[in-house]
């Protein structure tokens, strides 16, 4: 019962097609759009962790840093965008996004 | 090595349902919890692999702190989310048919990479050193990766102000303190003596 | 036959063992501490405090147990049920996990980790959850602003205690908080608070300051006055917790106050030398392990205890702050100075000629 790289592997797998699938079936939220991303995010940095730790490297986890850098950045601005448009509209529904005035 | 097992399957499991109550929980405010279990869970991972900074980072970064801004921004948003997951049901077949799909070829992938490649040759993760998991990040980040580390503090510097910019309102009649003036304002300023004669008041 | 307590089960059971050995005898501080709080408060305002439940009134924590859990439990109409009693035992069970790094004594600790600090900062950024999760799932509108309220404090100060704990964690060189208390063994001039040791005692100016920030940051972290906006029982309605009644009422109270004493503690264990009494003790050397231990759990312990009795001050004789002072506190105060302060400790571990490593 040793749980080797492959499993780690599977699991950041499922996770990304979970993000994956979320934003297949929410098209109009954007909201669990936005966690459906950060979802994926997760999934890869799993994933660069679990190398890093079984390829006795360090430079998987800092990449995974830089990874969870980008993913905050991305949330913030992601959501106050979101805010400025529910402002602007009073709606969230992704396809009246496709007007460009505001 | 059992307990391991055991905690490695208990984590991956909740990782994982945790992934799915995300995309398919009726109250977005329920998705961002089920995230931050999903988050939460996979720091404990990142614990197995012995990369506990990271994993602590994680806690302290998502579930601290972005995570907190998603159920700010879902509770203060006054949507109809029963009407945004309309259609919810019929793109799930194709969803999950495209999903199953990509999984599975994923995980075959993953697999063969981890049987193979260079990889293969640890078959045990990253063993304790006398140099801890923060000292051995520390000095790679610091040398190689030093530019890598200032840019990504330019991204987070842009994105903070960009979203101030995006949300600050200025409300030209909000009445702020001013503390210079309150500690500035002394008799001669605050107070007006009056000599009132008997019988005729003030008369403003 | 191989040792049982080599085993896993036997690992289980002693792993449970030393879990009880921290929570009962911390359970039961925090009920004597509960009603020494409100005797200070009263002893500064020439009252008596609570003197009718057992001699001078020392058992009132236990009937105020008895109260609250013989009470009838109110979910109101419309509220997320499982969310609602979530938050609670989010919030208990979290203000004791945090528990399991900190170094009572040379040698008693649950579990000595290399990212300690960071452990205890990850989890005390999750007790934000508690709060708002109760405030949200009252379904109602005063709990939830009032979480949004005290989530936005919170999250505020969070940020400027991490600035402090970076200026610790720079004079310590390490993470693990057992090898910060080592660190400062000997006289008291190797305490934090004065820079850790005599070559580093210029940055006395900048850890005093920092010690009072933190101080008055986790006044603002766990809801105490002058910081009680959350709940501020005499000027808004109590905050997150309007719609608590009974057992998870309880709940809130025993984690805000676990809390509370947590902070004692990290303030002890990170600038005033944790179990180290402040003077060089050799003499410890000839006695037994244990009673050595003992020895430092009690300087802990008096430590600790002094900055409840802080805690408590501050609660009896400050003002309580407007909720834009508290913010422009945190944020236009707190944030620069301790980022200044880290600035400065970092340039003085590389430059000072006799900062050593």
């Amino acid at each position: 019962m040793t749980i080797g790289l492959h499993h780690y592997l599977a699991v950041a797998a499922i996770l990304f097609t979970i993000g994956v699938f979320g934003i297949f079936v929410n098209r109009k939220n954007v909201i669990i759009i936005l966690m459906s991303i950060e979802l994926i995010l997760l999934a890869v940095n799993i994933n660069l962790v679990a190398f890093s730790a079984y390829l006795h490297n360090v430079v998987g986890q800092i990449f995974a840093m830089f990874v969870l850098t980008v993913a905050a950045a991305e949330a913030a601005v992601g959501l106050a965008i979101l805010v400025t448009f529910f402002r602007n509209r009073g709606d969230i529904a992704v396809d009246d996004a496709s007007m460009m005035k505001g | 090595m059992a307990l391991q097992a055991i905690a490695f399957y208990v984590l991956a499991l909740v990782t994982v349902a945790a992934g799915l109550a995300v995309v398919s929980a009726r109250n977005p405010v329920h998705s961002v919890l089920f995230l931050i279990l999903a988050f939460f869970s996979a720091a404990g991972l990142f614990v197995l692999l012995g990369a506990e900074f990271l994993a602590m980072l994680l806690v302290v970064v998502y579930v601290g702190a972005v995570a907190v801004l998603f159920l700010f921004v879902v509770m203060m948003l006054d949507v109809d989310f029963i009407q945004l997951k309309q259609g919810f049901a019929r793109y799930v077949p194709l969803g999950g048919l495209v999903a199953g799909i990509l999984a599975v070829e994923m995980i075959v992938v993953s697999s063969t990479v981890a049987s193979r490649g260079a990889a293969s040759a640890n078959d045990a993760p990253m063993a304790a050193t006398d140099v801890s998991n923060i000292e051995s990040i520390g000095r790679v980040l610091y040398t190689h990766y030093i530019y890598f580390f200032q840019a990504s503090g330019l991204v987070l510097l842009v994105a903070m102000i960009g979203a101030i910019v995006l949300t600050l309102r200025h409300r030209p009649h909000a009445r702020r303190q001013v503390i210079a003036d309150q500690v500035a304002r002394g008799p001669k300023s605050g107070m007006r003596v009056v000599s009132i004669k008997p019988g005729e008041g003030v008369g403003e | 036959m191989v040792d049982f307590w080599a085993t896993p089960g036997g690992w289980t059971l002693i792993t449970l063992g030393q879990i009880l050995l921290i929570l009962v005898p911390l359970l039961l501080l925090l009920a004597v501490l509960i009603v020494a709080d409100r005797k200070i408060w009263a002893g500064v305002q020439m009252r008596k405090g609570p003197n009718v439940v057992g001699p001078f009134g020392w058992l009132q924590a236990f009937a105020d147990l008895l109260k609250f859990v013989l009470k009838e439990l109110v979910i109101p109409d419309g509220a997320d049920k499982f969310v609602f009693l979530l938050a609670p035992v989010l919030t208990f069970g979290l203000a004791f996990v945090a528990w399991a790094v900190i170094p009572f004594a040379p040698g008693w600790v649950l579990s000595n980790i290399n990212v300690g600090i960071l452990y205890i900062f990850a989890i005390s950024s999750l007790g934000v959850y508690g709060i708002i999760m109760g405030g949200w799932a009252s379904n109602s509108k005063y709990p939830f602003l009032g979480s949004l309220r005290s989530a936005a404090q919170m999250v505020s100060y969070e940020v400027s205690i991490g600035f402090v704990i970076i200026t610790v964690v720079l004079l310590a060189g390490t993470l693990n908080l057992q090898t910060i208390v080592e660190k400062q063994a000997g006289w008291f001039w190797n305490w934090n608070v004065l820079g850790g040791g005599l070559k580093n005692l210029p940055m006395a100016l900048v850890m005093i300051p920092m010690m009072v920030v933190f101080f008055i940051s986790s006044l603002a972290e766990t809801n105490r006055p002058p910081f009680d906006l959350p709940e501020a029982e005499s000027e808004l309605v109590a905050g997150y917790q309007v719609e608590y009644s009974s057992t998870p009422f309880l709940l809130f109270m025993i984690g805000e106050l676990a809390n509370i004493v947590l902070m004692c503690a990290m303030i002890s264990l990170l600038f005033f030398g944790g179990w180290q009494p402040g003077f060089p003790t050799p003499f410890l050397a000839d006695w037994s392990p244990f009673a050595a231990s003992l020895f430092g759990f009690v300087c802990f312990f008096i430590k600790s205890m002094i900055f409840f009795f802080l805690f408590a001050m501050a609660k009896a004789i400050v003002p309580r702050y407007r909720y834009d002072q508290l913010m422009r506190l945190g944020w236009k105060v707190f944030l620069p100075m301790s980022l200044v302060a880290v600035a400065i400790v970092a340039a003085w571990r590389v430059f000072a000629p006799a900062a050593g490593a």
